[in-house]
């Protein structure tokens, strides 16, 4: 988002200097996105906060990558953008990367938002921290919001190294009064409070070695700066929730191994929010089947477990089941769905998604998220009600 | 003295090689064959893949490769590979580091997950690309993968052929057999794969060989008929150029991401 001068300063200050590169070299480039409208159905019906059965949604992404300066050097604009008929906060364009890059020999330098994920796990990333949620568009977290930063990398052959420099801080968007799903109240977008008295200028700050030895992926990372989860509490005043944005120091660690048909995962971090540490672990496996039934299809079978030392963490003892079926057909037909389920309690969920390419420029997506037994006091059950069918469509160019 | 030693090893030599087995020449003339394609140094390309179902149907899908010959004599090749067509995949990164009767090690990176992950690569016998082309056709022409036997000599359009079968050594090949033609050139003009129950699967045709570097015969055309779904695949190489100063720090996990958006 346009939305502060911040980032509009540094979107002049890149097409200033694309502009500039572009009387020198031939502009060589790719460019290529889709759009999508998307159409829900609420299976139980209207929303207990009074929202529609139904909603329909227009999502879109736009990417642009040039590379400069004899291919030392690279531009690159990732734009999405959404459009949706209910929820006044999933109407937004965000850019995920625009970024200027420049190659050395063994070091990277990179300015400008940028979209870095850290982590082996499926399901459980709870080593990613870099960039925030967009939990208006799911509540898994999976989107995320383009991160203002500059960084350095430095490759040797025992693998690299990463600092990240993150200048400004980006607040959690999370469904507005007409969303589906949304949180028991509102997200009072003018009652955020941080524990750092620079808030959204605070300076953060993250550093990351990875390296590959054999068929072992390690990465190691520290994070601090703005805790990208905030902690809500509700305002009787409002109605609505305040947030607060506590200091967090993370230490990660992300190891895979990759063994034939077998992938064994495990993230951990330790991390120290004020005064109080805590510990996570979360990991599992993953098994695929090639050419089942002397097909081309392929079946994976995936196994993973999350735990947190806080007991008000809702992730503090989660699993899940999950099935990815390929059908390396033509049309790239795919499946993917599962099982969620908390151990201490009684919830559980059921999420999949299919998709498969119409013609060379359509392509099909249908995503079901059905709710089971939810216990009230799980932090889900205020979503119990917003099992939904999705039916996507996106057309590229 | 030193010349009836001479006489002899000569003898000894002459003996050997009239004795060179069937499973000998058959190695001999893979391994030569093979080598005559090596010292590309390294590699870029544009590839095209005509999808072509029975019905005659045709769909087509285009790549950019880079890749990196391992000097290594017991190691694979090092690739990447930028997905361009369908458009639902562009911008998707593959890099492989190729082992020879091993799994290889696979990154892959998703424009849409923004993530780059590890994946299994036990699969070489799997369809590339929804096509009839898999993995290990890619590196089918390296003799290391196989036990070799010289059959005899046949005239293949025009030309006359070396008749090579080969069994991979590879456990998870999807191959049991392979019947080769390869030219007095030393080029692989036709193979005929057999599945794992020993039943005829497909045939590869290499055509539009062209002589890279005034030493390298590279075919420019792969043709694959399926004998039993009946699809075909056409898999063509353009803008081929070979050594153009690509190094081992251009095939790292770190440097996928400077394909990729």
């Amino acid at each position: 988002m346009i939305q502060n001068t911040f980032q509009g300063k540094i979107i002049i200050f890149f097409l200033f200097t694309l502009l500039h590169s572009s009387h020198t070299n031939a502009l060589d480039f790719k460019a290529y996105g889709f759009i999508q409208p998307e159409s829900s159905i609420y299976i139980n019906g209207d929303g207990r906060h009074g929202q529609d059965n139904y909603n329909t949604s227009l999502f879109g992404k736009g990417t642009f990558v040039s590379y400069l300066q004899n291919g030392d050097a690279k531009f690159t604009i990732s734009a999405i953008s959404r459009f949706d008929q209910s929820d006044d906060q999933l109407r937004y364009l965000d850019f995920q990367k625009f970024k200027y890059e420049y190659y050395f020999d063994d070091v990277t330098l990179k300015v400008g938002n940028e979209i870095v994920f850290w982590g082996v796990n499926e399901t459980f990333n709870i080593v990613d921290i870099i960039n925030q949620s967009n939990l208006a568009e799911n509540i898994s977290g999976t989107k995320k919001l383009g991160q203002p930063m500059a960084s350095i990398s430095y490759s040797q052959d025992y693998g690299t190294f990463d600092i990240y420099l993150m200048p400004y801080f980006r607040e959690r968007p999370f469904s507005g009064k007409e969303g589906r799903p949304r949180l028991l109240f509102e997200v009072d977008k003018n009652s955020i409070t941080y524990e750092s008295s620079a808030k959204k200028r605070k300076m953060d700050f993250a550093l990351r070695y990875s390296s590959v030895i054999d068929d072992l992926d390690i990465g190691l990372s520290h994070f601090y700066g703005n805790n990208r989860t905030p902690v809500l509490s509700p305002n009787p005043l409002t109605l609505k929730f305040d947030s607060h944005y506590p200091v967090l120091s993370q230490t990660g660690v992300d190891i895979q191994a990759t063994k034939g048909p077998w992938l064994y995962k495990l993230e951990t971090v330790s991390a120290k929010e004020g005064s109080e540490r805590h510990l996570g672990a979360a990991g599992g496996i993953e098994y695929t089947y090639y050419g089942i039934r002397n097909t081309q299809s392929d079946l994976g079978v995936i196994l993973e477990y999350a735990f947190d030392d806080r007991n008000d963490n809702p992730f503090n003892n989660e699993g899940i089941i999950g099935l990815r079926w390929s059908m390396n057909d033509v049309k790239s037909s795919s499946l993917l769905a599962g099982y969620l389920f908390d151990m201490r309690g009684n919830s559980n969920r059921f999420q999949a998604e299919f998709e498969q390419r119409i013609t060379d420029d359509l392509k099909l997506f249908l995503d079901l998220s059905l709710n089971g037994s939810i216990d009230d006091t799980d932090f889900t059950h205020q979503f119990k009600e917003d099992s939904q069918i999705t039916i996507k469509i996106a057309k590229y160019f | 003295m030193k010349k009836i030693i001479l006489v002899l090893i000569i003898l000894i030599s002459t003996k050997l090689s009239i004795a060179e087995s069937s499973e000998e020449k058959g190695y001999n003339i893979a391994k030569s064959s093979y080598e005559s394609g090596r010292g590309f140094t390294d590699m870029i390309s544009d590839q095209l893949m005509i999808l072509i179902d029975p019905k005659g149907n045709q769909v087509t899908r285009e790549i950019s490769a880079k890749s990196l010959e391992n000097l290594d004599p017991y190691d694979g090749d090092k690739t990447i590979t930028y997905f361009e067509t369908p458009k639902d995949v562009e911008g998707t990164v593959m890099l492989s580091h190729t082992h020879i009767n091993e799994d290889d090690d696979q990154w892959l990176y998703l424009p849409a997950l923004t993530r780059v992950k590890r994946i299994s690569s036990s699969n070489k016998s799997g369809s590339f690309m929804g096509s009839e082309v898999a993995f290990e056709d890619f590196s089918a022409g390296d003799y290391r993968k196989y036990k070799w036997k010289y059959i005899g000599e046949e005239v293949y359009e025009g030309d006359l052929c070396y008749v090579l079968e080969s069994y991979p050594i590879y456990e998870n090949s999807g191959y049991t057999k392979r019947v080769g033609l390869t030219d007095k050139l030393l080029r692989a003009r036709k193979i005929d794969f057999y599945d794992r129950k020993g039943e005829l699967l497909k045939t590869v045709f290499f055509e539009d060989y062209n002589l890279y570097g005034d030493k390298i015969w590279m075919a420019d055309s792969m043709k694959v008929e399926n004998h039993q779904n009946k699809n075909a695949t056409i898999f063509q190489w353009q803008n081929r150029k070979l050594n153009v100063g690509l190094d081992n720090k251009d095939f790292e996990k770190s440097s996928l991401m400077r394909l990729a958006d």
